[in-house]
Formats: structure tokens, C-alpha cells, sequence
């Protein structure tokens, strides 16, 4: 378990890119919760960091656009719906104030 | 244009100097000589004409193969290479026997327009300087099969100019560029059999509509500024729109100028450089050279869609 950041030097609605390891770890606080995916899209290693969140349909929204070429991740579990990859998702503890990741 | 060659071609020069450094990291072999690297790169062609993503991918990939095939139909201008030759014209049969009835290639990597766009760029330049290379009878199905590939993309332009792909591409910005750039070649072959010049303009159009003011379009999108700007550069140098597009261009180009780290470019501002993006910067700083020319067909030439 690896230290990430302190939860509030991210606020609702922002987001922070962060190495781990030699990892960069794109960290999203949307609507009270803590998303932590690899920074890199699958498809050509777009910055997800820079991505913009969108829906599914018309769901609430909970996924991730990589500004490059447009895949769509769920942030919580990666998915792609249907592209031949998807993201890679990390567990993240938070612990107090603190979030911590495995990797 | 108020952007100078005396300031830009000693970027060129250092670019290419750090981009030939970096020669191992995006190379197949281990020396910079041009006739060795496409042989290795035609020695990594799969049986049916195609290229996978990377050399030990045994699938082919249409976007991969368009690539790899423009990069040697171009190279071949110069190498005049038998192997060179054959391995274009294996890439053709690929893509003659992966199109789907409806015009499109398919690739679930890509958005459809993108899939398209991929063999129709090496289509365009085989059309224009390939007759050295295919038989008459083939260049004919090349012709058939891109004049459908290009109805396909042209049947899907919106009213305001713009391309979208609501999976891919919302906003319409990136697929845009590609898909001007690709279509204005039919004006050059056909015609304007297809009316290509006027979805072009408005192309064109749509993206003056939507740059930033800071110069950049896409949301400070490195990559997707540069396709706008070579895009454009391409087609009002054939349109004779140059008034209504120089000075878009020159501020895409400043804002691409600014965003240069010490070597080579990022994806987006104060990211680390990647080669990918400093290739493509490159090749604008070229392109806009070639604009800045008072012969109009030099920038034709320069995208290999001329002899």
C-alpha cells in the first residue's frame, strides 16, 4: 500500500496526475469519490488526466474521455464497453485524510 | 506571415537532430539507413498484405497497414526498390478485400470515419503517383473502392461543416482535420466529381469557427492542433483560400511554437515530450515551410500527393 495524496488537496471536481513507482496515476475526485486509473489510454497512451467525464447515455456521469482518439473508461472498474482494451483501474484506502493505492 | 524561416529553421534543424538521437527508441534497426529500416519494415508484413501494431502482432490492423503503406508507396519515390514495390501492392490487395460493402473499413480501435480515413490517405497517394506500381485493371478496383471509401465519409458530414462520432469524436475537431485533408485529393483527381471542394471549404470553415483564441483547438490539444493546422495549410493552399485561413494558421503555429519543451513536443502543455508528437511537430514546421512557398503545388508535393 503506497501513500497517494491527502484527500484534501484534491476537491470535488478536481483531479491530480501523480507517479507511483514510475506509474503515473491519474487521480479523479467526482461527486465525493476517489477514482485512481493509469494515466495511459490503452489504445495509443493518451493523457486520461486531461480527459474529459462524461456519462453513459444518459446514466450519471462515471466515465472518462481520453482527449486523443476517445475512448471511454468507467472510472471505477476501466471499462471500455466494447473497445479491445481496457483501462487499468487501482484499489484505492483511504485512511483519514489519507489515500493510499496498491499497485 | 509574420512567423519567420530564419526562426524557424534552426527548430527544424535541433528537432531533427534530437529526433534522429532518439533513433533506437522508434526504429526497427539499430542504424539510420533509409534502405535497411523500410526493408525491416516490409519484412514484418503479414501474409495478407497487412501490419499488426507491433512487429511480433500476428493480426493485421487497417490503420497500422495504412501507415506502414503510405510510409513506403512515399519512401519508394526515392528507393525505387523491387521489394519496396511488392509489398506496396500486397497492401492494396489488403485493403481491396477488407472493405465492407457500405464503403467503410472497420477497426473497433477507431471510430468508422477513422477506419476509413486510414486506407483512403494511402489510396489518394497511390492514385497519384502509384501507376508505376499497379497494373491498369487494379488501379481501376483502387479508384471503384475509394470513390466508395470517400462517399462514405462525405454522406456523413453535418451542416455546419464538422465530422462527429459520438463514441469517439464529439467534438468533431480531430476527425475534421483528417477527413478535409483525405477528401480534397478527389478534388485534384476527380473533378470535384463528388463536390468535394465545397465540403472541404466548410470544413475548413468549421474549424476557423472553433479555434481557441490562444491559437490552440481541442482544449490545448498538441496533437489535434497540429492536424488542424497541416490540414488547413493543405487545403486553402488548393481552395485559394489562404486570406480567410493565414492568420488561423500563423497562431496555430505560435501556440505550437510555445508549447515546445526543451526537446521535441508534449500531448498537452507542460507534459513530458513523446516522439510521436514531436514527429508531427516536425512535419507541421516542414508543411509550413512548403506553405510559405509562392509555388502553390509545392505543398502538394510535399504530402506525396504529387510526383
Amino acid at each position: 500500500m503506497i501513500f497517494l495524496a491527502k484527500a484534501a488537496e484534491i476537491p470535488d471536481g478536481a483531479r491530480k496526475l501523480i507517479q507511483v513507482n514510475g506509474i503515473s496515476v491519474a487521480l479523479f475526485h467526482h461527486e465525493g469519490r476517489f477514482y485512481a486509473l493509469n494515466n495511459a489510454c490503452p489504445h495509443r497512451q493518451g493523457p486520461l488526466i486531461r480527459g474529459v467525464l462524461e456519462s453513459w447515455g444518459e446514466g450519471p456521469v462515471c466515465a472518462v474521455r481520453c482527449p486523443m482518439h476517445g475512448w471511454k473508461f468507467d472510472l471505477a472498474t476501466g471499462d471500455s464497453h466494447g473497445r479491445p482494451e481496457n483501462a487499468t483501474v487501482y484499489p484505492l484506502i483511504r485512511q483519514n485524510d489519507e489515500l493510499y493505492i496498491e499497485i | 506571415m509574420s512567423i519567420r524561416m530564419d526562426q524557424i529553421q534552426p527548430i527544424i534543424d535541433r528537432e531533427y537532430d534530437y529526433f534522429m538521437s532518439e533513433h533506437p527508441h522508434w526504429s526497427l534497426k539499430t542504424t539510420p539507413q533509409h534502405l535497411s529500416e523500410y526493408l525491416a519494415l516490409v519484412d514484418c508484413q503479414h501474409a495478407d498484405g497487412g501490419w499488426g501494431k507491433m512487429s511480433s502482432n500476428k493480426e493485421s490492423a487497417a490503420w497500422v497497414t495504412a501507415f506502414c503503406s503510405l510510409m513506403l508507396i512515399r519512401g519508394n519515390l526515392s528507393l525505387q526498390h523491387p521489394r519496396i514495390g511488392e509489398a506496396v501492392r500486397k497492401c492494396v490487395r489488403y485493403f481491396l478485400e477488407t472493405q465492407k460493402e457500405d464503403g467503410k473499413w472497420s477497426d473497433p480501435s477507431w471510430a468508422d470515419l477513422d477506419a476509413v480515413s486510414h486506407p483512403i490517405s494511402f489510396f489518394d497517394v497511390l492514385l497519384a503517383v502509384g501507376k508505376r506500381l499497379v497494373d491498369e485493371p487494379t488501379l481501376a478496383k483502387v479508384k471503384d473502392s475509394w470513390r466508395k471509401g470517400m462517399k462514405f465519409m462525405l454522406d456523413r458530414q453535418a451542416a455546419d461543416g464538422g465530422w462527429y462520432d459520438p463514441e469517439f469524436h464529439p467534438t468533431g475537431v480531430e476527425i475534421t482535420a483528417h477527413l478535409i485533408q483525405d477528401s480534397i485529393v478527389a478534388d485534384l483527381l476527380l473533378g470535384n466529381e463528388l463536390n468535394v471542394a465545397e465540403c472541404c471549404r466548410k470544413g475548413v470553415r468549421k474549424l476557423l469557427s472553433v479555434q481557441a483564441a490562444d491559437g490552440s483547438w481541442d482544449g490545448e490539444n498538441v496533437d489535434h492542433t497540429m492536424d488542424c493546422c497541416r490540414s488547413i495549410m493543405l487545403v486553402c493552399s488548393v481552395l485559394n483560400m489562404r486570406p480567410e485561413c493565414d492568420r488561423a494558421i500563423e497562431r496555430g503555429l505560435e501556440w505550437i511554437l510555445q508549447q515546445k519543451c526543451e526537446h521535441g513536443w508534449p500531448d498537452f502543455p507542460g507534459m513530458e515530450t513523446n516522439l510521436e508528437r514531436t514527429c508531427d511537430g516536425l512535419d507541421a514546421l516542414l508543411k509550413y515551410k512548403a506553405y510559405s512557398q509562392p509555388v502553390a503545388t509545392a505543398i502538394v508535393k510535399l504530402w506525396g500527393y504529387a510526383a
